[in-house]
């Protein structure tokens, strides 16, 4: 039997978001990507999804909200699902 | 959930207002969120021939011309110039559209102000210029008697369809709308 001792292992891995659509129909920048507030993609500008299964930049629905409360693809009611 | 937001916005906050302190510099050169959009929807313009698109000032992209030249209905052969303006809260705020050609219209005032419902109570973020487009090239095509910005035009496209169409021809030609001066 042979031992191998692992001395240096480099990782790497790669996320996307789980999202229909691959843009924000807001600000039509990539889910992959931030909206175009941020600089960093990820936990900082997160997705948000609603009822209706429609997902935004979390950013970009907030300013819509303050304006209207429903989806502004199907017009449905808004909540954070 | 919503907690988390709270959360996140006290961060962003105390975020910004380091920011605050650390940079004072005008930061005029950079592309903001509404002109990153806009040039999108700029580069997916869907003209075809009877639209052109014309940029007065090369290196601002928030003001611009469109011209809409009908090629069939009541308004065909005209050629009628909308100049836009997209405010910096674009696309959370519709583009500030404005007729420039005067024209004889049930829903197009002596101003030059457009009643069409997505440049004001159902405008969406996440309609487009293209969207914006279509609505007033249907809005040649199909004027709108019920929502009325001129009531007289409205009351003669409704009581006498032979009268308007002469009266539009008659608008058009006073005030040159008949013409390919815009080379399409």
């Amino acid at each position: 039997m042979v031992l191998v001792k692992l001395e240096k292992a480099k990782l790497a891995c790669h996320w996307t978001w789980n999202t229909k659509d691959e843009t924000c129909g807001i600000c039509q920048m990539p889910f992959d990507g931030c909206c175009p507030d941020c600089k960093i993609p990820g936990d900082d500008c997160p997705i948000v999804w609603g009822p209706c299964e429609h997902s935004f930049h979390l950013h970009c629905i907030l300013k819509w909200l303050n304006s209207r409360q429903h989806c502004p693809l199907c017009r449905r009611e808004w909540h954070f699902n | 959930m919503l907690k988390l937001f709270s959360l996140k916005q006290k961060k962003q906050s105390s975020q910004e207002e380091q920011q605050t302190t650390t940079d004072k510099k005008p930061t005029s050169n950079k592309t903001t969120a509404a002109e990153l959009r806009l040039q999108k929807d700029i580069s997916e313009l869907d003209t075809g021939k009877t639209l052109s698109v014309y940029f007065p000032d090369k290196n601002n992209i928030v003001e611009f011309i469109v011209y809409c030249k009908p090629d069939e209905g009541i308004y065909k052969n005209g050629c009628f110039a909308f100049r836009f303006k997209i405010p910096p809260t674009y696309p959370h705020d519709p583009p500030k559209v404005k007729c420039e050609t005067k024209v004889f219209h049930p829903n197009i005032d002596e101003e030059g102000n457009v009643c069409l419902n997505i440049l004001r109570e159902d405008w969406k973020p996440i309609l487009s210029l293209n969207a914006i487009l279509y609505g007033i090239q249907y809005l040649f095509l199909e004027p709108n008697p019920d929502d009325p910005l001129n009531k007289e035009a409205a009351n003669l496209y409704r009581e006498n369809k032979a009268a308007f169409y002469a009266q539009v021809q008659r608008s058009m030609r006073e005030n040159g709308a008949y013409s390919s001066r815009q080379g399409f």
